[in-house]
């Protein structure tokens, strides 16, 4: 009696630490990925003010989106944000540099600028790299809240407490196209 | 890109008055040829079914390799048709390309691509192109590689077999993107079905298995990476879906990989592209077609993966 026990018991404790390593592995990935996104957007940060002492000398209407986005950039780099936060900001950031890049279209002087032109092969760089690291992170996500849910890991999750984590959504207002007077007028 | 019009226009023009000659030639070869066959093998093998002499036939296959060799082979027919019809079209289709008939991409690069894995034994290549059109440089050929397989039976005979590991058009090009690592995109034989074989075919590679979320590239393709984040940036949403277009265009199986800022794309082929038929006239607009249709394919991937974008750091 006591041996069929014993192997069952053995079985259970066998897949309970395979399915919690499994979830811990998961979880790792997405906290991995998650800082690939973080190192992706430092690097974006370290171009702001570039950007903006680039541009600020000819966009004379944009003052304000300027001033707003170097405030984002001291807040993003401040550090003690949450990663919600962080999420936030970053995709507040994509949009004023995106904003800013199609306002330029209005100051060919500054379009044709060497230095700008420099700058947006640089920034274009930096935001598909960050569009890169949020689809792995995506992915890893999507692979931890499957593991999180589903049947039968959802078990060993829920005894260990593990959670499942937000995508990076595409927000509604970055599907539809960007639309400049909004942007700078909010 | 020159389109077919353009093309047939041009066929209307010029290239085809210029091709009498050589397609003369051909007919020529043609002709003499059947004359050999009628004049001296049939009456042998006729000979041969009724009488049995085995000397007769011998005698006749020699004097019809003699008269092949001397009077009915015309040594420089594939060597003119390269340069006046393979080398025209090439011209045509972009001035700034080049055309080697006897070059062929490098085993070095065939094995840099990382796409086949498997040692090469034996290779052999032709029809290399290469140039620049626009901002991306590139170069293509036809390329075979095989490995070998020695067994010995239980009598001690060994036997040597060849197996191909790739055979088809090897295109390499300049990305317009900079990166380091490789990223690896391999046709998937099993479909989605079997999400864990995608897994296991990646076993023996230093890659890893990216799973990315176009659905449609997923079916087809399996993509490996020594990093997660590059493999994305690579593969752009939009890269994905142009390489899925891409393969539905071809129909047969196409590899790509993305090695140290350069894209490489094996698409495989059973037949020998840029040779002449001898059976089919050059003076005719359906025929040239297809070489102009081979070749504009290969031309084109600069164009259908979009590589004269050049929004990023990289010039």
């Amino acid at each position: 009696m006591l041996i069929p026990v014993l192997i069952i018991a053995g079985v259970l404790l066998l897949w309970l630490a395979l399915s919690y390593n499994s979830l811990v592995s998961k979880r790792n990935a997405a906290d991995k990925a998650f800082a690939s996104i973080d190192a992706m957007a430092k690097k974006r940060y370290d171009l702001i003010p570039n950007l903006v002492s680039t541009v600020q000398n000819y966009m004379k209407h944009e003052k304000e989106t300027l001033t707003q986005i170097t405030e984002m950039r001291a807040r993003a780099t401040s550090g003690n944000i949450s990663e919600e936060e962080k999420i936030d900001l970053d995709q507040k950031v994509s949009r004023a540099v995106s904003g800013i890049m199609v306002a330029v279209e209005n100051y060919p002087d500054l379009k044709a600028s060497t230095n700008f032109m420099q700058l947006q092969g640089a920034l274009n760089e930096v935001e598909e790299q960050l569009s890169a690291a949020r689809r792995f992170f995506n992915a890893a996500v999507t692979d931890l809240n499957n593991a999180v849910q589903m049947f039968p890991t959802n078990i060993v999750a829920s005894m260990f407490n593990f959670k499942t984590r937000k995508l990076f959504e595409i927000t509604e207002q970055e599907r539809q196209n960007v639309d400049v007077k909004t942007l700078f007028s909010s | 890109m020159k389109t077919l019009e353009e093309f047939e226009n041009y066929y209307n023009k010029s290239l085809r008055t210029d091709l009498v000659n050589l397609d003369a030639r051909r007919k020529r070869v043609v002709k003499r040829f059947l004359i050999t066959l009628f004049a001296i093998f049939i009456p042998s093998v006729a000979i041969f079914i009724i009488t049995g002499l085995h000397l007769g036939i011998a005698a006749s296959v020699i004097a019809f390799i003699i008269l092949f060799f001397f009077w009915v082979r015309d040594k420089l027919f594939v060597k003119d048709f390269k340069e006046q019809v393979i080398n025209r079209i090439v011209y045509f289709i972009s001035p700034d390309l080049t055309y080697d008939p006897k070059g062929h991409i490098n085993l070095s690069e065939f094995v840099t691509s990382r796409l086949f894995l498997t040692s090469v034994d034996r290779y052999n290549g032709d029809d290399l192109v290469y140039g620049k059109i626009d901002r991306t440089e590139f170069r293509f050929s036809e390329f075979k590689a095989e490995y070998k397989q020695v067994t010995t039976d239980s009598k001690g005979r060994t036997q040597t077999t060849w197996h191909t590991i790739f055979r088809g058009i090897f295109y390499i090009a300049d990305f317009n993107k900079e990166f380091s690592g490789s990223t690896v995109v391999l046709p998937n034989v099993f479909g989605n079905r079997f999400g864990f074989m995608k897994k296991l075919m990646g076993a023996t590679r230093r890659e890893k298995l990216v799973r990315l979320e176009d659905p449609d590239f997923s079916r087809q393709f399996n993509v490996y990476s020594d990093d997660q984040v590059k493999a994305r940036y690579v593969l752009s949403t939009s890269l994905m879906q142009r390489i899925t277009e891409f393969r539905k265009k071809h129909k047969n199986n196409v590899y790509l990989s993305f090695v140290d800022s350069k894209m490489y794309l094996g698409i495989s082929h059973n037949k020998n592209l840029f040779e002449p038929n001898y059976l089919r006239s050059l003076v005719r607009f359906d025929v040239l077609r297809e070489y102009f249709d081979d070749l504009v394919l290969a031309v084109g991937i600069v164009e259908d993966m979009n590589l004269n974008t050049r929004i990023w750091t990289k010039t």
